[in-house]
């Protein structure tokens, strides 16, 4: 079970970097070496011809508007890859303006940009922009969900497309109807941005683990010693919960 | 002045006389809050009793301090003025801050960067001094976008004020290109070499804000600023008009030789010194920089550029553009109008403290001030506001610092790690309005440098948000306990030798509390405090 390894590919990091995302890729790396496995990320880069053959999670993250907007041209060119892997079980965590690009399009002030077409949802925008610490109920995780969202667009699953979870405190992908994020396949989207998985170990572990059983048909993950996360992953929830 | 605004002055200096004087709080922002309800427009008509001119300091990091080393290098040289020196930056603050005294020859004021669009139009400074634009509080200031759009549209509705912009610094030239093309006057100041520090993140502005190529570097200093080049396009790092040279950083603190040529193309391409040489005769004098441009003339003519003086080029009266940006973009060469060296230096700072030291020199010279007052003012500097503060608590050197956001955090780090003592750091992270609610930016600090040598002995976590620090610092490989308060911290590092200093680092809204604490546990002698192990 010990050489065991995973392969993360962080895409476009210079540009989708806008708020700590950089944090999901070190817990990731972290918790996998924790436990004796290892773990190669690779960076995609503007101009890259990522292939998504051999890559287990790959990850995108957020970026302002003039930068989203460049990365989504480059990403367009690897949409196929992406969608075969995404149908083939492969992992992907996308955060904030990484979601919106799941779908099938999204709107840049009032232009309208097409998404990868991932996942049958679209994003339009709304006023005004919902911003705060945000709770979510999923019954991928033990605990629940907390975390930071900040966003103008306003995201509507497809009928077929599970929500991550159900707002407990905050906003979400409308503000209205208490659902967050997105659940297809082995793909998490959320508009939980920057470092989503700090705080939310049973995100990163249920990653790792959806990641292992498709490259090892075994999700077998050893505990680790998580009473910081825990901790502050409490102290969010109770403050927001009361 | 007419009655509206007299009365509004008249109700704002009785608020400041009562809080400050009876009740003996500093009313850094009710008085000018007072002033403002009765008067929306009252800066427009308090800007008149300041005869000589104002200079506006903004920019994400760095405001405060050059805000305060300037002006008090200007009552070093014998002017009386007005400045917001709390950092009360907003425009109630900068209101409060004009309240004072009929008549004063300076006004020096620390802006907000978003807060600009309110006070620039209304105070009409003869200069506004841009530091540096990094990100910070997203969830407030929104993004750099954002922020860039409303100085550009704050100096362009202050058509007199020059714009002093860090030429280094891309995000900052991104809105000097823009301002140049309304006409706007543009003076810049950088590092001029390689200061060869090891790099840290950049989270912003890897790319032309021009053509969305990668920008290459000649060298940089810290964060994004240095000498930046579009392989693509021609956005680079203007020439500068004031430049530092023989830059030293290190525990000791910051030195430099200033180097002025306004209006020249002082930097070639690369970076390096152009080919028109420094005379030897100016080359390693310390001068009594004297660069007249006059704040009362405001019939700036676009196309007039005087040089005059005496014959060695030391005095210039410079009334009209010497725009570099705008002469690189239009691939005009010029001559050199003025050349000055002198030399500054301040025992405190790592590199981003050359880039405040910098912009206040070139405020020095652009004032018609001498260097040396800036000098006697460093030599003087003892802020008492938390930035860079020292403490002597039961013989442990205690330094305090105000770290906002992940650039500024970066460059703490990098500043105690130059001091090679053992030692241990506290810091504490809250997330109040004034802090922005979004504390993800903890994952765009270098804490990882920590970690890297044995200099630190213990790192410890403070604030409202110490669960998500400690959590940060656990994935960089730093076992942090979180301590509630100063003391505690204090406590906590009791069996140190008394050598290993401890640093304080907290963002906005824990300062003043830490700072106070440390200023009562510096006068108790001895530290009883709760949780110390009792000796036998």
């Amino acid at each position: 079970m010990n050489n065991r390894a995973l392969r993360i590919a962080h895409l476009y990091p210079e540009l989708l970097n806008l708020y700590g995302d950089s944090g999901n890729i070190l817990v990731l790396r972290r918790r996998t070496e924790w436990r004796n496995m290892e773990c190669d990320v690779r960076e995609v880069h503007v101009g890259d011809r990522p292939s998504f053959a051999d890559v287990d999670i790959a990850f995108i993250g957020g970026g302002s508007d003039r930068e989203q907007r460049i990365v989504c041209d480059y990403l367009l060119e690897t949409q196929q890859e992406l969608a075969a892997f995404v149908e083939d079980g492969g992992v992907l965590l996308a955060v904030c303006g990484g979601y919106q690009l799941l779908g099938h399009s999204y709107l840049m002030g009032d232009e309208e940009v097409r998404g990868l077409s991932l996942i049958d949802l679209y994003t339009d925008r709304g006023s005004p922009r919902l911003i705060g610490n945000i709770v979510v109920e999923s019954h991928i995780a033990q605990q629940p969900i907390v975390g930071y969202e900040n966003h103008g667009g306003r995201t509507h699953l497809g009928s077929g497309v599970e929500p991550l979870g159900r707002v407990l405190s905050g906003y979400g992908n409308d503000g209205f109807s208490g659902r967050e994020g997105c659940l297809y396949h082995n793909v998490v989207g959320t508009y939980i941005h920057g470092p989503l998985l700090p705080k939310n170990p049973g995100v990163a572990d249920w990653l790792i683990a959806r990641a292992l059983e498709r490259r090892y048909g075994s999700s077998e993950l050893a505990p680790l010693d998580d009473a910081e996360e825990l901790a502050a992953n409490r102290t969010m929830v109770n403050r927001m919960l009361g | 002045m007419g009655v509206r605004s007299f009365t509004a002055t008249s109700a704002g200096r009785v608020a400041r006389w009562a809080l400050h004087d009876v009740l003996h709080r500093s009313g850094s922002q009710l008085p000018g809050r007072i002033a403002l309800s009765i008067d929306p427009q009252a800066i427009a008509h308090l800007r008149g009793k300041v005869t000589c001119g104002s200079i506006v300091v903004c920019g994400t990091n760095g405001k405060t301090t050059t805000t305060n080393l300037i002006a008090a290098a200007l009552e070093e040289a014998g002017h009386v003025v007005l400045c917001n020196r709390d950092g009360a930056n907003m425009e109630a603050g900068v209101a409060a801050a004009l309240l004072p005294r009929r008549k004063a020859d300076w006004a020096v004021v620390e802006a907000d960067e978003l807060s600009c669009i309110h006070i620039l139009p209304k105070l009409r400074p003869t200069y506004l001094v841009l530091l540096n634009l990094f990100r910070d509080q997203l969830d407030r200031a929104g993004e750099i976008d954002h922020v860039q759009n409303t100085l550009v549209a704050s100096l362009a509705n202050s058509p007199e004020t020059t714009l002093v912009v860090c030429g280094d610094d891309p995000l900052s030239v991104g809105v000097a290109e823009r301002v140049l093309e309304l006409g706007t006057r543009v003076l810049t100041f950088g590092v001029g070499e390689d200061l060869g520090l090891p790099p840290d993140r950049v989270p912003e502005a890897r790319f032309c804000l021009r053509c969305g190529q990668e920008l290459q570097y000649a060298y940089r200093t810290y964060a994004q600023l240095g000498s930046f080049r579009c392989p693509s396009c021609d956005f680079a790092r203007p020439p500068l008009d004031f430049a530092a040279r023989n830059v030293r950083t290190n525990r000791e603190g910051v030195s430099f030789e200033l180097v002025c040529r306004l209006g020249s193309g002082f930097v070639d391409d690369a970076g390096t010194e152009a080919s028109r040489e420094v005379p030897p005769a100016n080359k390693s004098a310390v001068v009594a920089a004297r660069v007249d441009i006059p704040s009362a003339s405001r019939n700036v003519d676009a196309n007039s550029f005087h040089e005059g003086g005496d014959a060695n080029g030391m005095h210039v009266d410079s009334e009209g553009r010497s725009d570099s940006v705008e002469r690189i973009a239009r691939d005009v060469p010029a001559e050199p109008c003025a050349i000055v060296n002198g030399h500054v230096h301040a025992s405190f700072g790592g590199a981003y403290m050359a880039y405040n030291l910098l912009a206040a020199s070139a405020a020095m010279l652009l004032a018609n001030v001498e260097l040396s007052c800036l000098q006697r003012a460093l030599d003087g500097y003892d802020p008492h506001n938390g930035r860079l503060q020292h403490f002597n608590v039961m013989d442990r050197e205690v330094v305090l610092n105000l770290a906002k956001n992940p650039t500024g955090l970066n460059q703490n780090i990098a500043m105690l790690m130059e001091d090679e003592r053992p030692k241990a750091v506290y810091v504490i992270i809250n997330d109040d309005y004034n802090d922005g609610r979004d504390i993800s930016w903890l994952w765009d600090v270098d804490f990882e440098r920590l970690a890297l040598t044995g200099a630190v002995r213990r790192v410890m976590a403070g604030g409202h948000r110490a669960n998500d620090l400690q959590v940060r610092l656990k994935y960089a490989g730093i076992a942090a306990s979180i301590e509630q308060d100063v003391a505690d911290a204090i406590a906590c590092v009791v069996d140190l030798p008394k050598e290993h200093p401890l640093y304080v680092l907290t963002n906005y809204s824990a300062l003043a509390p830490a700072k106070s604490e440390l200023e009562r546990l510096e006068r108790e002698r001895s530290l009883s405090v709760k949780n110390a192990p009792i000796e036998e």
